[in-house]
């Protein structure tokens, strides 16, 4: 509701028709932010494509062999199936162990960050910025990182995403610690409880379903990006679907690029039919 | 044998044991499956230290006539997210209209559409680049149409809730009035979604900011080809500098997106 | 006076298993106000929503205004629909535009191509459309944004726009279930007087029988999807309620009023 409707339509009617004798038909109080938004979303994009200056016509032409390639990726080798299966599931080891650390790690820093349950004002916005600046990074950025610290292996993919996923995790659990009324705290302090054991036996539990669904969104992405560390260097699917594809193996890359789909697909249908049940 | 009393409902501490012994299980399962082991990781983390103290810190900037290299690659990845989603979020809008039963002219055809956005959508950006790099070489213009790919899967799925969400009541009027296709969609879908479109749109641009960064490292152009070239250049203290201007970038996008998105929902 | 509508036998069976409609058949004429009652699930809305194809039927012929419901398709059916005016429980209005917008809404059944679709109405229709909510007492409202009015004022603004298609019908989906007592009256007033100025026929979905008793002609009453009544109100017996309802006139007061608390604490 808006306060601005006090302004009599009718002199705002005259004084329109004066202007072009039409009656006009929409609201007196637009919201002229959008049009202004959309304006400059355009004005960005056409000077961005200006500015990539991308070579579209060569891009065109070749078009037909994109077709090719899709041709050859639908002739699926099962050949290298034991070494694809392995591989895929070392990356779905790698996604659930990130994420099993990541939970235990973003439930402690986010009881951190949260500013109602320590009440130490400088640690939290210490701990927030820092996790702020570690999720702007990329996850990839940091398993090449942890590639170059800890050498090739499931380590650095382990290590890598836990950054990424402990600095989300640690965002969204201490907004949910947040959101915990801070009578219920008040009424716990009272009785002398302590700190801690009041976030174990208060804050938790009403946490709980939203920590849940956390977790079950974060799964998500962390599968699609594990799946793609590989092509950064680290292990896993990643690293069978680009050296294939640089080999120009298309028939076992096509069947690892669908076997990425379905395990990504299957876990976006759980989560759905989880969500519905809590 | 004695009976404690439970001191919470029985669903629920069924919920939290089946979620902990999952978890347990998972984290057994996985650790031996991927040989990691937090206590070698703790035994060689004096390494891990001195090299991220030596090695990284302290930040140093790259030759100064590298400079306005390194910053308009940065223009080039934040030129990259803006222009493919703005594309995508066109087509996806379109696409999106046939993409609802409840809307569609061709109710039959939209479980097909949905199904195919489906799989854009589950195969991420990256996979997508690595296709698409195979068949029409390295380049910004190949980066450019990965991101355009899931971003517009990613958009025809928001787009097509917040439609079935926001639109369906009025519609129906509108159909009942004997309004045709075009006319239900810019009289009654267009102005009631638009915000919803929007802020999606937001969010989507926040996705690609990063994945274009990704996509970079591979062949995309951009800051991410800049900051891998470093890396593998064993320049780590530059690429630490290259790290942290990423960072800024992202968080100024990411406030400013925020911003927009409250304005635009008040 | 004319018949304006006509069913058939109609039969509808959801792809769920539900019957919602067996054997209906029925006609209107011109200048009826025809009530229909039943409780809820005996068909009432998939009737309403037959009329103008929202839903199509299985079975039996619906001819309205002389033509076959069933046969019309694509820019005949807009034709047909835009015959046919239809008011909301909900008033399935667009509320991020304005009232005037909204009324003007009832013309796009009768615009073609861009004009249609941008939205660029005719001055005659602009002023139609002010004088229609002049009528209505909403003439201080015509620039607010549709969200901002109260649930009495939307749907005014619900009638309006079916007024102004120039419809020879009138389809009510419970029109006043969502409305407090005293705004419930005055909309059914509106509606009556609006219908019998213009010689409309208007066929009403209503959960309230006092208020069905009061202002229709005509009163057809549904049951699992068959009628089991179709007369005037007066010969509305407490036996046929209780045919239609399973229950008692008195059960029906009773729940009835404790409906419309419901409903208005869900509209508040």
């Amino acid at each position: 509701m808006t306060d601005e409707s006090v302004i009599p339509s009718t002199v705002r009617n005259n004084s329109a028709e004066k202007a072009s004798n039409k009656i006009p038909v929409g609201c007196k109080d637009k919201n002229t932010f959008v049009p202004r938004f959309l304006t400059g979303v355009v004005v960005l994009t056409v000077l961005s494509l200006i500015y990539l200056n991308i070579d579209w016509l060569k891009l065109l032409s070749r078009v037909p062999d994109v077709g090719v390639v899709f041709w050859d990726l639908a002739h699926f080798d099962f050949s290298d199936m034991d070494i694809i299966f392995s591989s895929m599931l070392e990356t779905v080891s790698i996604a659930v162990l990130s994420l099993l650390y990541s939970l235990i790690l973003g439930i402690a820093f986010g009881m951190i960050a949260a500013r109602n349950i320590f009440k130490i004002t400088w640690l939290s916005v210490l701990t927030q910025s820092f996790f702020t600046f570690l999720r702007a990074v990329p996850t990839p950025v940091w398993v090449l990182l942890m590639l170059v610290c800890l050498g090739m292996g499931s380590e650095a993919g382990v290590a890598g995403l836990c950054v990424h996923t402990t600095a989300f995790f640690t965002k969204s659990f201490a907004q949910s610690f947040e959101s915990i009324s801070d009578e219920t705290m008040e009424a716990l302090e009272v009785t002398g409880t302590s700190r801690l054991s009041i976030f174990i036996n208060a804050v938790l539990p009403a946490a709980f379903s939203q920590i849940v669904a956390w977790t079950g969104m974060r799964l998500e992405t962390n599968f699609s990006e594990c799946a793609i560390l590989g092509m950064v260097g680290a292990g896993g699917i990643g690293y069978v679907i680009s050296r294939n594809l640089q080999n120009y193996n298309y028939g076992s890359a096509g069947i690892a690029i669908l076997l990425v789909f379905i395990v990504a697909y299957v876990i976006e249908r759980l989560f759905v039919h989880i969500k519905k049940k809590i | 044998m004695t009976k404690r009393i439970p001191l919470i409902a029985r669903e629920q501490k069924r919920m939290y044991t089946i979620f902990i012994a999952v978890a347990l299980v998972l984290f057994i399962a996985t650790s031996f499956y991927t040989n990691f082991n937090i206590m070698t990781l703790a035994q060689n983390s004096d390494a891990f230290w001195a090299f991220i103290t030596k090695d990284f810190f302290p930040p140093a900037l790259p030759k100064a006539s590298r400079i306005p290299g390194v910053l308009s690659s940065v223009v080039v990845t934040l030129a990259l997210a803006m222009s493919s989603t703005t594309i995508a979020a066109v087509l996806a809008f379109f696409v999106s209209l046939f993409a609802s039963e409840k809307i569609s002219p061709f109710p039959k055809l939209a479980k097909y559409v949905r199904g195919f956005a489906t799989f854009l959508r589950n195969i991420p950006a990256l996979v997508w680049a690595f296709i698409l790099f195979s068949s029409l070489g390295i380049g910004t213009g190949v980066g450019f149409v990965a991101l355009l790919i899931t971003s517009f899967a990613f958009m025809v799925r928001a787009f097509v809730e917040t439609i079935e969400d926001v639109s369906q009541d009025c519609v129906e009027s509108l159909q009942a009035v004997g309004a045709g296709f075009w006319q239900r969609v810019w009289q009654a879908i267009l102005p009631s979604c638009l915000n919803g479109f929007l802020s999606w749109f937001l969010y989507c641009i926040e996705v690609n900011i990063r994945a274009s960064t990704i996509v970079g490292m591979v062949g995309g152009g951009g800051v991410g080809l800049t900051l891998f070239s470093y890396i593998k250049g064993f320049q780590y203290d530059i690429a630490f500098s290259i790290i942290l201007l990423i960072a800024a970038m992202v968080i100024v996008v990411d406030r400013i997106t925020g911003k927009l998105r409250k304005e635009i929902l008040k | 006076m004319d018949k304006i509508l006509k069913f058939e036998n109609v039969s509808k069976h959801y792809p769920n298993g539900v019957h919602a409609l067996k054997n209906v058949s029925f006609e209107v004429n011109e200048g009826e106000f025809v009530s229909i009652i039943g409780p809820s699930g005996s068909g009432k809305s998939t009737i309403l929503r037959s009329i103008n194809k929202l839903i199509p039927i299985s079975d039996g012929n619906i001819t309205l205004d002389g033509l076959l419901v069933s046969q019309q398709k694509g820019k005949e059916l807009r034709k047909l629909r835009r015959k046919v005016g239809m008011i909301f429980q909900n008033y399935n209005l667009v509320y991020s535009l304005s009232v005037l917008q909204n009324v003007l809404h009832g013309r796009l059944g009768y615009m073609d191509g861009l004009k249609g679709i941008f939205g660029l109405y005719s001055e005659e229709d602009k002023k139609e459309a002010i004088n229609l909510l002049n009528e209505l007492g909403m003439e201080q409202f015509c620039y607010n944004r549709a969200s901002d009015l109260s649930g009495g004022q939307k749907q005014r603004v619900g009638i309006a726009r079916a007024i102004m298609q120039n419809p020879k019908l009138l389809l009510c989906d419970e029109p006043i279930a969502s409305l407090d007592p005293s705004s419930a009256k005055t909309i059914m007033d509106l509606l009556r007087d609006m219908t019998r100025k213009r010689n409309i026929a208007c066929i009403v979905n209503l959960h309230q029988l006092d208020v069905a008793i009061k202002y229709s002609t005509r009163i057809i009453g549904l049951s699992k999807g068959e009628v089991v009544f179709d007369g005037p109100p007066e010969k509305l017996t407490d036996d046929v309620i209780e045919r239609i309802y399973n229950t008692s006139r008195e059960n029906l007061m009773i729940g009835g009023a404790g409906n419309d608390k419901k409903d208005s604490a869900d509209c508040a």
